[in-house]
């Protein structure tokens, strides 16, 4: 079924250069709507940096990406977000001083940004976005800390409001950044499972380093090595692959037993 | 002697100058990542300590050696004490802390030395001018740009050269890595803020038998080296030389064409470059 | 309800200080810089953007209103309008090339562009009035269709009159700063990378916040050359800059009443000490000093800490910072 659907996102032949230094040096991808589509390799291959390409977070050096059928290379993140993009980041990136509500509400509003600039309306009533924020809330388990102020919230609960602020965009295509990173056992599986639930409504690029979650929930795993696609298939096929295996060192594609 | 020649020459003294004053704000920057308002008031006080010691009937060039020093460990003493505290507040709340101190300075000065300001005789090794040919120019500028272009190189090699040097450019680029590596990274911001401090005081010091000492002549420094800094680009070396002889020849060419314009001229200089280059003509996108 | 509670306290204080001040033009001049504090306010406490050239809009507004005044005799209310909207346009070209830039050289920036406008000031003798400035500003009643409605000729009538004024903004500013501009920009000031990456376009809300600044600033201007009848060439120099930011970092960042706390604070301390030490500007340095070490809240910060311990509470963690808290 899977292999059938749309092309929502595309990168042609991306190129990414910091000076002197390729960080990605002619990248393809091929995202297909609704689906999971998960980011793997090691360290730095290139991975955050490709996010950042797809988002529009940083500018490309060459080659094209193509969102939903359109041209989306040269716009900026903020634009991206309007036609359906978000993401998470790797490195919690929140509103530390302000409420979780109000970290979600300006998630969401977001997505229509003309109303920031209003100076007179107040953001309550249909403009507090509530049925949104409270959708929100209630998926990534946060309604109890609503009110807490961002930088307040354990290490699990921050990683898990990051998830919802791009969730918040209700958005076309999800961009989740090691969304576990650092997380303990209870959290993990958690997040996992919302992950997996979120195939129906939105396409999901996930970067990850947990084997464990990759393999289980992924319909497709694009391998990284040295700022190029290594390999890209189904879990299994990945799982079986010479090049990966080398490039991992062996051990660490066997599906959580590493 | 043709005019613009004399005008262009001069440009290059006070371009030099400029350099000095900018190179220190443009170090403490790329390693410290915050800038200094507190630079103008350095300026200041080598401008005002060198007056000083010249009424107390010392040399010029004690004076030359000795205030850079004297404002160097001042500079120095102000970041241990009281910058290092700063650091994990806000940034606004780095620059705002030098804003006061630099206010504080200001008012030390009047305070001792009254607000009308005071003029600063050339050495006397120093005095007239040099004849060579058709060329005739003041021997004292001469001087200025001779040791502003030793310095230079100095400064050069000190970055390029030493373990130090090498420190402050790996520090520029990340701190973190920098104290992995065993370097103690707080004992270099001291050191190279105090650098920072002494090269705006060499500058004061150099400037004050052209310009004088007065009171509100940090401010004005302060701004020119930020011009400087922002046309050639923050952070580089080679950007603030570049970026201070651009400015020096600026403000002295159009001293000839039209002299009430002069100083508003390096502004739109600035504002020119800026909108075809938003890095500064060396910068680098941070 | 917390909603009127700064407004009132806003009225209460502009209605105290007739009782219990002597200089009507003292009076005014707290809330004129009260105006111009809230203006950086807005921008430093906020939109996180430290400026160093509201200055600018604050000249600006007082030549404008000068010419205006003098040159086309124009109607008052007019000339205080057209002050301002001279105040949104420097903001607005002024924003536009500094906001293109981020952090520190954004600050920079303000401070050359600040210099920038002094020298303009001093060679267009035409219109400044040069190094001398603009003099003999009148002072015209408020009169609508040849009725005069408010008579300004004292001090203490004037005061009303820019008290009225005073209220006004304070009340339009409080709902900006409560809308949802208001709340994006304290976003903005949390994490600019934030909110760009869930899709806010930082350049036009930081220019919005601009020309608001340079709106009330150069409002803040035009009464002060109507208020003293002079336009000098000081307004454009660095110490106004400096001294309206050291007003707002004082009184605290992040509360448009605490600016009125920081102009009050300044203004009376200038007052009063500058008759007992003419190098007392040496004091304020160190308060800044201290005020940016140990109490970035400011003046209010402080208040706030004290009532909170009085009252038993811990305040929460994330909130004991240096960001304030909104108005």
């Amino acid at each position: 079924m899977t292999a059938h659907a749309p092309i929502l996102l595309e990168a042609i032949d991306v190129e990414k250069c910091y000076g002197k230094f390729a960080a990605l040096g002619g990248v393809n991808l091929r995202v297909r709507a609704n689906t999971v589509h998960s980011v793997i390799g090691p360290n730095g291959a290139g991975k955050t940096t490709l996010f950042h390409m797809l988002t529009g977070t940083k500018a490309v050096s060459g080659g094209r990406i193509v969102f939903d059928g359109q041209e989306v290379t040269h716009e900026p993140d903020y634009r991206r977000v309007r036609r359906g993009m978000a993401r998470s980041f790797q490195v919690t990136s929140l509103f530390l001083s302000l409420p979780v509500r109000e970290n979600l509400r300006l998630a969401a509003q977001g997505v229509t940004p003309r109303q920031a600039l209003n100076p007179w309306h107040e953001p309550v009533g249909p403009r507090a976005l509530s049925q949104v924020v409270d959708s929100v809330l209630a998926k990534v388990g946060l309604e109890r800390m609503a009110g807490t102020p961002a930088g307040n919230l354990s290490h699990g609960q921050q990683r898990r409001l990051e998830v919802g602020m791009a969730l918040a965009a209700r958005p076309k295509a999800i961009f989740l950044d090691e969304p576990t990173s650092g997380m303990g056992i209870d959290d993990l599986e958690d997040m996992k499972q919302l992950i997996k639930g979120l195939r129906d409504q939105h396409t999901v690029v996930l970067i990850e380093h947990n084997m464990n979650i990759v393999m289980d929930i992924s319909d497709t795993v694009t391998v990284m090595q040295l700022g190029r696609v290594l390999a890209e298939g189904k879990p299994n096929e990945i799982r079986g692959d010479d090049r990966v295996r080398a490039a991992y060192l062996g051990n660490m594609i066997t599906g959580g037993k590493g | 002697m043709n005019i613009y020649l004399l005008q262009v020459i001069n440009g290059v003294g006070i371009g030099m100058l400029y350099f000095l004053l900018a190179v220190g704000l443009s170090i403490v920057f790329g390693l410290l990542r915050f800038v200094n308002f507190a630079h103008g008031a350095f300026y200041l006080l080598g401008a005002y300590f060198c007056y000083q010691m010249t009424r107390w009937g010392m040399s010029f060039w004690l004076a030359l050696v000795v205030v850079p020093l004297a404002v160097g460990g001042i500079g120095w003493a102000t970041e241990k004490l009281i910058l290092r505290h700063v650091y994990a507040t806000d940034h606004e709340f780095h620059i705002l802390v030098t804003v006061g101190l630099a206010l504080v300075v200001q008012e030390l000065v009047i305070l001792q030395w009254g607000p009308l300001g005071d003029s600063v005789a050339v050495p006397d090794a120093l005095q007239g001018v040099v004849i060579w040919g058709n060329f005739v120019y003041p021997k004292y500028r001469l001087f200025v740009i001779g040791l502003t272009a030793v310095l230079a190189v100095l400064l050069w090699w000190v970055l390029e050269g030493t373990r130090l040097g090498s420190a402050v450019r790996a520090g520029s680029e990340s701190t973190e890595m920098v104290s992995l590596l065993g370097i103690n990274v707080l004992r270099i911001f001291s050191l190279v803020f105090g650098l920072g401090a002494a090269t705006a005081a060499l500058a004061g010091v150099l400037a004050s038998p052209i310009r004088g000492a007065e009171p509100f002549m940090g401010v004005e420094a302060l701004a020119v080296a930020f011009v400087v800094v922002v046309v050639g680009g923050m952070g580089s070396f080679s950007g603030a030389l570049l970026g201070g002889l651009m400015i020096g020849i600026v403000q002295s060419v159009m001293s000839t064409l039209w002299p009430e314009g002069a100083r508003l001229m390096i502004y739109v200089a600035m504002a020119a470059v800026l909108l075809l280059r938003p890095h500064g003509l060396l910068g680098r996108k941070e | 309800m917390k909603k009127y509670a700064y407004f009132l306290l806003a009225a209460l204080v502009v209605l105290a200080m007739p009782l219990t001040m002597q200089s009507g033009s003292l009076a005014s001049e707290v809330l004129i810089f009260a105006l111009a504090a809230m203006g950086c306010n807005l921008l430093l406490g906020f939109t996180g953007l430290l400026s160093f050239g509201q200055g600018i809009f604050f000249a600006l507004g007082s030549y404008t209103a000068a010419l205006m005044l003098t040159r086309w005799p124009v109607p008052m209310p007019l000339a205080l309008l057209l002050a301002t909207a001279m105040g949104a346009l420097g903001a607005a070209v002024v924003g536009w090339v500094a906001i293109r830039q981020r952090g520190t050289y954004f600050v920079m920036l303000t401070l050359a562009f600040s210099q920038m406008f002094y020298f303009i000031a001093y060679t267009a003798t035409g219109l400044t009035g040069g190094d001398n400035g603009l003099m003999d500003i009148p002072r015209p009643n408020l009169s609508v269709l040849g009725v005069e409605l408010w008579a300004l000729a004292s001090p203490w009538q004037l005061y009303g009159f820019i008290a009225a004024i005073f209220l006004l903004v304070f009340w339009l500013l409080l709902k900006v700063s409560r809308s949802t501009f208001g709340r994006t920009l304290l976003a903005v000031r949390d994490n600019e990378e934030r909110a760009a990456a869930i899709g806010y376009n930082l350049k036009l809300l930081k220019l919005q916040a601009f020309v608001i600044s340079g709106a009330v600033t150069g409002l803040a201007g035009a009464l002060h050359a109507m208020m003293t009848g002079l336009a000098p060439l000081s307004n454009a120099e660095y110490h106004t800059s400096e001294m309206i930011l050291v007003m707002t970092v004082i009184g605290g960042t992040g509360n448009l009443l605490a600016s009125l706390l920081g102009s009050a604070f300044y203004l009376l301390l200038a007052d009063w000490l500058s008759q007992l030490w003419p190098r007392w500007l040496l004091l304020l340095g160190l308060a800044l000093m201290a005020v940016s070490l140990w109490m970035q809240r400011g003046l209010w910060g402080l208040g706030d800490s004290i009532l909170q311990k009085l009252q038993g509470r811990r305040a929460p963690a994330a909130t004991v910072d240096a960001k304030g808290e909104q108005a």
